[in-house]
């Protein structure tokens, strides 16, 4: 056997405590469930576990990571119902911006059509919402550090337009 | 001087020091420019609170430390792994032998069901990936969503689901689950299986579809050839069943798959036709339409859906049949495929190819 399992890396440990709310977050704010992003976590540091990623660049290693998985499991459609979901789920925390109802069913309306948009857009909506500056957000994606604010800002109108078509009477 | 675009005002909620000058300037003169800035200001807090994440203050490291430890310690820290994206190589595969299928192959790995293959494929940073870990029945067979490309119609479904065994599976699908006769080291345990149908779908390309699709990603859709437009796709694949160990927290550790070849006929205009108008949109990355264009002209090479500074791929025997051999750089995983009388067979895991060939040869 010439190639023999990769080792896990000494500083997993540290690198765990010390990122793993963060990464559960991130992974919470694509799928709206406490519990899937849990899950998403443990998948994205047994990845990192194994990588060679320098220890300095762990955190947005993690948050891009965290993303891209929770972002395919949004997508897959395996994720059990929003319906279902959200009864069960601890009530989510609206930053406190006046005037700004988000109702549950407006939230799993704003997650069906992140699972819709455009990869690359979901990818930088994610990203800028949970902290990344332009320029993480540009060398993650592989976008020109000019075109990331585009991208967000269409990512956005998408969003909203989502939004109000929900919100709207039938 | 113009004014500023929409994605520099948006850069401006966020960051001002990174807009320039002339531009912050001109924006702080502007009464349109500040009106298009406090909308998107207010865009952004919306959407920011609409993708709040549910409160996580009050996870628990150490219970998670608990579990991460236990699965790294069972597995070797086996990666996340994604057998569906060896599903659409084995496509490819087959369709080596048959270009008109492999040409549908490819444009899976672009657009609709590729899309979530071509997902994990996304550059992060230092060029690692990260790959969501499950298998499902669905992942067996596959046809191409198309559907923003025009109309996707599935005329039969392949209802996948997870059986109780082997026999169940066979009986299902009249695909025998190929048996491991010796358990690599680090694989344990009992195979779950998973069965699906053949899944058969009519796509007919529509113009305006398409430059919706074209006009979302900021472009402009190429002109269709003549017959393009309304000429339709029958798409049918499948059938196919797997067996999968797993770890307990659900990480593959071994697939073992076998899968018919899918097939593709045109009406109308020839499907070469709508193959080189698909490969031609926008957001298809060139490498990939490169080698997509060289699969129609020379069919004796394997071109492979994945870019090459991700996976190496080389050819070795299995039992008599020419198998390609996938391994990731970094080492997670790797998989043999290989087509026999228009069945391919495939093996995957986060093992040595040395170790995946050895099963492969193993199977009965």
């Amino acid at each position: 056997m010439s190639r023999g399992r990769v080792e896990v890396r000494a500083d997993l440990e540290a690198v765990f405590r010390e990122h793993y709310a963060r990464v559960v977050a991130t992974a919470a704010r694509v799928l709206g469930s406490r519990d899937q992003a849990e899950d998403v976590a443990q998948e994205v540091f047994l990845s990192f576990g194994r990588s060679s990623v320098p220890a300095g660049e762990a955190g947005g290693w993690l948050t891009v990571a965290a993303t891209h998985t929770a972002l395919n499991l949004l997508r897959s459609g395996r994720r059990r119902s929003a319906r279902e979901e959200t009864a069960r789920e601890a009530p989510v925390v609206v930053p406190d911006v006046a005037d700004q109802v988000i109702t549950r069913d407006e939230r799993s309306a704003v997650r069906a059509a992140l699972a819709r948009l455009p990869a690359k857009q979901a990818a930088a909506l994610v990203l800028r919402h949970s902290g990344l500056s332009y320029a993480e957000v540009a060398a993650a994606l592989d976008l020109s550090p000019g075109s990331v604010g585009t991208t967000v800002r269409r990512a956005e109108s998408v969003l909203l337009k989502e939004l109000n078509r929900h919100a709207s009477p039938e | 001087m113009r004014h500023p675009s929409e994605g520099i005002l948006r850069r401006l909620v966020d960051e001002p020091a990174g807009v320039p000058d002339a531009d912050r300037a001109h924006v702080a003169g502007c009464p349109a420019c500040l009106r298009a800035l406090d909308t998107a200001r207010a865009d952004a807090g919306l959407v920011g609170s609409a993708l709040a994440a549910p409160a996580t203050s009050d996870v628990d490291p150490d219970a998670a430390w608990a579990r991460l430890s236990t699965a790294a310690a069972a597995t070797g820290g086996s990666p996340a792994f994604r057998p569906s994206a060896t599903s659409a190589r084995s496509r490819w595969r087959a369709a080596v032998r048959r270009p008109a299928v492999a040409a549908v192959s490819a444009v899976v790995l672009v657009t609709g069901a590729g899309v979530a293959a071509a997902n994990d494929w996304l550059p992060i940073f230092s060029t690692e990936r990260v790959d969501p870990v499950e298998i499902t029945a669905t992942d067996l067979v596959q046809v191409p969503d198309l559907s923003a490309y025009g109309d996707l119609q599935v005329v039969r479904e392949p209802e996948p689901e997870q059986v109780a065994d082997a026999a169940t599976a066979r009986e299902r699908t009249g695909l025998a689950v190929p048996e491991v006769s010796d358990l690599p080291e680090g694989v344990t345990g009992d195979p779950t299986y998973q069965a699906a149908g053949v899944v058969e779908a009519t796509f007919t390309f529509s113009a305006a579809k398409a430059a919706q699709a074209a006009a979302a990603e900021g472009e402009v859709l190429p002109p269709p050839p003549a017959g393009v437009d309304g000429s339709s796709l029958r798409l049918q694949a499948g059938p196919g069943v797997a067996a999968m160990w797993a770890q307990p927290t659900g990480v593959p550790t071994l697939v073992v798959a076998r899968v018919g070849a899918p097939t593709v006929a045109s009406s109308g205009v020839p499907f070469e036709t709508v193959r080189d108008y698909l490969l031609s949109l926008p957001g298809l990355p060139d490498g990939l339409a490169d080698q997509l264009r060289d699969l129609s002209t020379d069919a004796s090479t394997l071109p492979l859906p994945v870019p090459a500074e991700l996976v190496t791929s080389s050819t070795a025997d299995v039992d008599g049949a020419e198998a390609t051999v996938l391994t990731s750089r970094n080492g997670l995983f790797a998989g043999v495929v290989w087509v026999e009388d228009g069945v391919m067979t495939g093996v995957a895991g986060s093992l040595s190819a040395e170790e995946l060939l050895a099963v492969a040869r193993d199977l009965r």
